[in-house]
């Protein structure tokens, strides 16, 4: 089956200022895929190509065997985007927003818009300019899934929203995909990407470092436990526990930090010997991640 | 120097702006010095064109006018107010742009107090402003000692003062019309309106008698109390004064205003009754169609319609107007030409080589309105490129629509409210002139009004080129320049005896003198040729151009 979206050697550059070199990966139809990448990697710009914002310098970028740039037409009448930075005309209210796209697209299923509306809890009859941050991105999510299209391209499409629609927006990417739609979303959340996508794909200064199943990303997610004790525990104790990466006794005598790669399932079991008061767990953000895995490396994908 | 305090940052924010507008105005004041000596050459013009000079006070009050400070002083009349363009521009963005863009919010968080960012802000305009007219009264000195002017250094420097005081005086309109709008546009549109307006007011004690009263209420008259240029006029130090007194007075409100409201909204005349729910009951969705939410041109008039109404009374009054002033002042041109075979010979070259006194003056008025539609151009192709940069055509290139054809559908709502303004002036004018009585040829008549939708169109397509390569400050900047170019060398070329290879260059030699020759017809094709070539240019662009700025 040939790939819904096939990115092959994509090349984009602001004169001196980095966009993407040399990018390359396919996403089968069906599929939630993840773009991942820190502030400033080429997310945006990768997505903006695919949306024939931008044109490339070089290599093709293709959605549906079609040229994202040659049959941009062709190829937005089964696409739904979400901007990352949603920008609308200030003046309409959200319910005008929708009305226009929906009349720019041909038509919508009205009841399905409503629904999705409803679902979002987006008050429609607010002017955009009034609208909060998650409001924006929430009139910006209605109008990428109102058409029910084939292919949805979501630029961080979580930022700025609420726990609660947070997951109503993880819902409806699992109903889009149990319909047979292929999600593109980018993100620089590791753990939103690893409870919504198939497979993920990582980015970094312009270039692809990573791309895999989800499972993959396993092995370079490292968390850092804190853990304190109602009385002294042995660092060596835990040093021996496979995926602990470094161990370190703070000055309390009575905490220890643990830095553990993969499950935590060993070091946990490993404190449960000894009287816990506290366990804390920090997730590294991604940026801290890259800063370990690629701070020497040049490990990219061919 | 610069990033230390926001003075200093809004200053540099200004640079560009000083340096263009200080030395493009030192250069008109410098040129309209260096024709006095074509102008005044022939035997008898100096008494011809103090004959003719009266019968043109609606625009200027002619003091003096066959020395050099005074024959610049009139000349210039008006239009050197356009200076005030920049100050109700830069005045709406120090605040009100500022809290648009968000970056007010993040200004606030330092430990500095709002009533220091306000004043911080307002004093970086003023200084921009007076260190502008310092530049333009320099160069326009200089241009007076070639010219062998009688006025002095200070003289000369007393008329960038009156100059930088009534531009203030808008500065501050645009600062306190700002704490009532939403949107640094807005208060700039409207503060650009006003100005137009307090233009027209200042005009009628000229033309209409016992209206002085009406025009004290414009500023511009106090402008023109004082005419430093001519030193047996000299300044007038009261009304300099109050001009002072006036911007204070503006600027102290808007600060008042802005310090005690909150940030992003804005003050209220009106309370709204009813309103939404605040019980924390969600309306239900409301997803209502409306016409202007059909298409891309539907949408596009309907962001247009309240600026063409505006522009359109603007316009069709200014044109009403000079209808009413023609028929003031033919009466007494009657008699003056009648005495004068001189002055006969002057006013036909002056107003395009008519015969009929009616047709005659208002040809030299009416030269005025392709300049205003085409500011009305400019504003509009500005929109389209501050849409591409806020991101706002973003979501609609991710429709299926081509770009060619959104660029297309947005130009067509300009060309529908520049045919529209072209349609209502011409309607005013008409009722206007059967009004009072003015004899005036219907189709020349006609031919005058409509032939500036074409000059609309042409620099609409320049903006929407421009816009292909160019950021929105920066396009705004470059058409506004343009627009002043082509009126410069319309409006001096002749008299320095620039070949018409050069005048061919002004999109204002191709509007002509309708009123006096007719429609020519080969003019309003080059015009709609060119407008279509540059169209077609500004879509062929629009197609290949990467969308809004760089993204990591």
């Amino acid at each position: 089956m040939d790939p819904i979206i096939d990115v092959h050697e994509l090349q984009k550059s602001y004169g001196r200022a980095r966009g993407v070199s040399d990018l390359s990966f396919q996403v089968d139809e069906g599929e939630v895929f993840g773009f991942l990448g820190p502030n400033g990697a080429g997310k945006t710009t990768t997505i903006r190509l695919l949306m024939a914002l931008l044109r490339a310098d070089a290599g093709s970028a293709r959605i549906a065997g079609m040229d994202s740039w040659r049959d941009s037409v062709a190829v937005k009448r089964f696409v739904g985007y979400a901007p990352g930075e949603p920008s609308l005309d200030p003046a309409l209210t959200g319910g005008q927003i929708l009305e226009y796209f929906a009349h720019l697209r041909g038509g919508v299923d009205r009841a399905y818009l409503r629904e999705l509306v409803e679902r979002f809890e987006l008050d429609t009859s607010r002017r955009f300019r009034q609208y909060s941050t998650g409001n924006k991105r929430k009139v910006a999510l209605v109008q990428a899934f109102m058409h029910r299209p084939r292919v949805l391209i979501l630029d961080e499409p979580t930022s700025g929203l609420d726990p609660i629609n947070q997951q109503e927006f993880h819902r409806l990417v699992a109903e889009s995909r149990e319909a047979g739609s292929t999600v593109f979303l980018s993100s620089h959340v590791l753990s939103e990407v690893e409870h919504a996508c198939d497979r993920v794909a990582i980015i970094r200064e312009g270039r692809l470092v990573r791309i895999g199943g989800i499972a993959e990303l396993k092995d370079i997610k490292r968390h850092t436990v804190t853990i304190s004790f109602a009385r002294p525990a042995p660092a060596a104790a835990f040093e021996a526990v496979s995926g602990v990466d470094a161990v370190e006794a703070l000055d309390d005598g009575l905490t220890l930090r643990v830095a553990v790669t993969g499950e935590l399932d060993g070091v946990v079991k490993v404190a449960a010997r000894y009287p816990v008061v506290t366990l804390v767990t920090h997730e590294p953000s991604l940026e801290e991640i890259f800063l370990r895995y690629y701070r020497d490396a040049d490990d990219v994908v061919a | 120097m610069w990033w230390r305090s926001v003075y200093g940052k809004t200053l540099r924010e200004g640079r560009g702006a000083i340096v263009g507008w200080g030395v493009g105005m030192g250069l008109l004041l410098l040129a309209v010095q260096a024709t006095v000596g074509s102008v005044m050459a022939a035997p008898g013009a100096k008494q011809a064109l103090a004959s003719m000079t009266q019968s043109f006070r609606w625009a200027a009050d002619p003091v003096a006018v066959t020395t050099v400070g005074g024959y610049a002083t009139w000349k210039l009349g008006f239009t050197v107010l356009m200076m005030a363009i920049w100050p109700l521009i830069a005045s709406a963005r120090v605040l009100r742009g500022a809290e648009e863009r968000g970056s007010m919010d993040v200004l606030l968080s330092v430990p500095r107090g709002r009533l220091r960012v306000a004043l911080e802000s307002v004093a970086a305009v003023w200084t921009s402003l007076l260190v502008m007219a310092l530049l333009a009264s320099l160069i326009g000195y200089l241009g007076g000692l070639s010219a062998h002017a009688a006025y002095s250094l200070v003289d000369a420097l007393l008329y960038g003062l009156n100059l930088a005081l009534i531009c203030g005086v808008f500065g501050s309109l645009a600062l306190a019309i700002g704490q009532f709008t939403e949107r640094a546009r807005t208060a700039a549109g409207a503060t650009g309106g006003l100005l137009f307006a307090f233009i027209v007011l200042d005009m009628l004690h000229r033309t209409i008698p016992g209206t002085a009263w009406l025009s004290a209420l414009s500023p511009v008259y106090y402008y023109n109390l004082s005419k430093p240029l001519v030193p047996s006029f000299g300044s007038d130090p009261w009304a300099m004064l109050l001009l002072v007194a006036i911007s204070a007075a503006l600027t102290g409100v808007a600060v008042a205003l802005f310090v005690g409201r909150d940030v992003g909204s804005s003050v209220r005349l009106l309370r709204r009754t009813g309103g939404r729910p605040r019980n924390g009951v969600r309306p239900p969705a409301q997803l209502r169609d409306g016409w202007s939410l059909r298409s891309l041109y539907a949408r596009g008039l309907a962001t247009i319609v309240a600026p063409t109404l505006w522009w359109t009374l603007g316009i069709a009054g200014f044109a009403a107007f000079t209808i009413v002033a023609t028929e003031q002042l033919a009466v007494q041109l009657q008699t003056l030409i009648a005495d004068s075979p001189q002055l006969r010979l002057v006013l036909t070259a002056f107003g395009g080589g008519a015969t009929r006194v009616n047709e005659a003056l208002l040809g030299a008025l009416f030269a005025f309105l392709p300049l205003l539609i085409m500011v009305f151009a400019v504003t509009q192709a500005s929109r389209w490129a501050a849409d591409e940069e806020e991101g706002r055509q973003d979501l609609i290139l991710s429709t299926p629509r081509a770009r060619h054809r959104v660029l297309l559908a947005r130009y067509a709502t300009v060309a529908t409210a520049g045919l529209f303004i072209g349609l209502v002036t011409l309607a005013a004018v008409d009722a206007t002139s059967a009004a009072v009585g003015l004899s005036l040829r219907s189709g020349h008549l006609t031919a005058a009004v409509l032939s500036i939708v074409p000059q609309c169109l042409l620099m609409a397509a320049v903006g929407y080129l421009f816009a292909g390569w160019l950021a929105a400050a920066l396009e705004s900047g470059l058409l506004s320049f343009l627009l002043a170019l082509w009126f410069f060398i319309s409006f001096i070329g002749p008299e320095l005896g620039w070949p018409p290879v050069v005048q061919r260059l002004s999109a204002f030699y191709y509007y002509g003198t309708p009123l006096l020759d007719g429609l020519v017809v080969g003019n309003v094709l080059v015009v709609l040729g060119a407008s279509a070539l540059i169209l077609a240019g500004a879509s062929v662009r629009y197609m290949r151009k990467d969308i809004g700025r760089l993204w990591g």
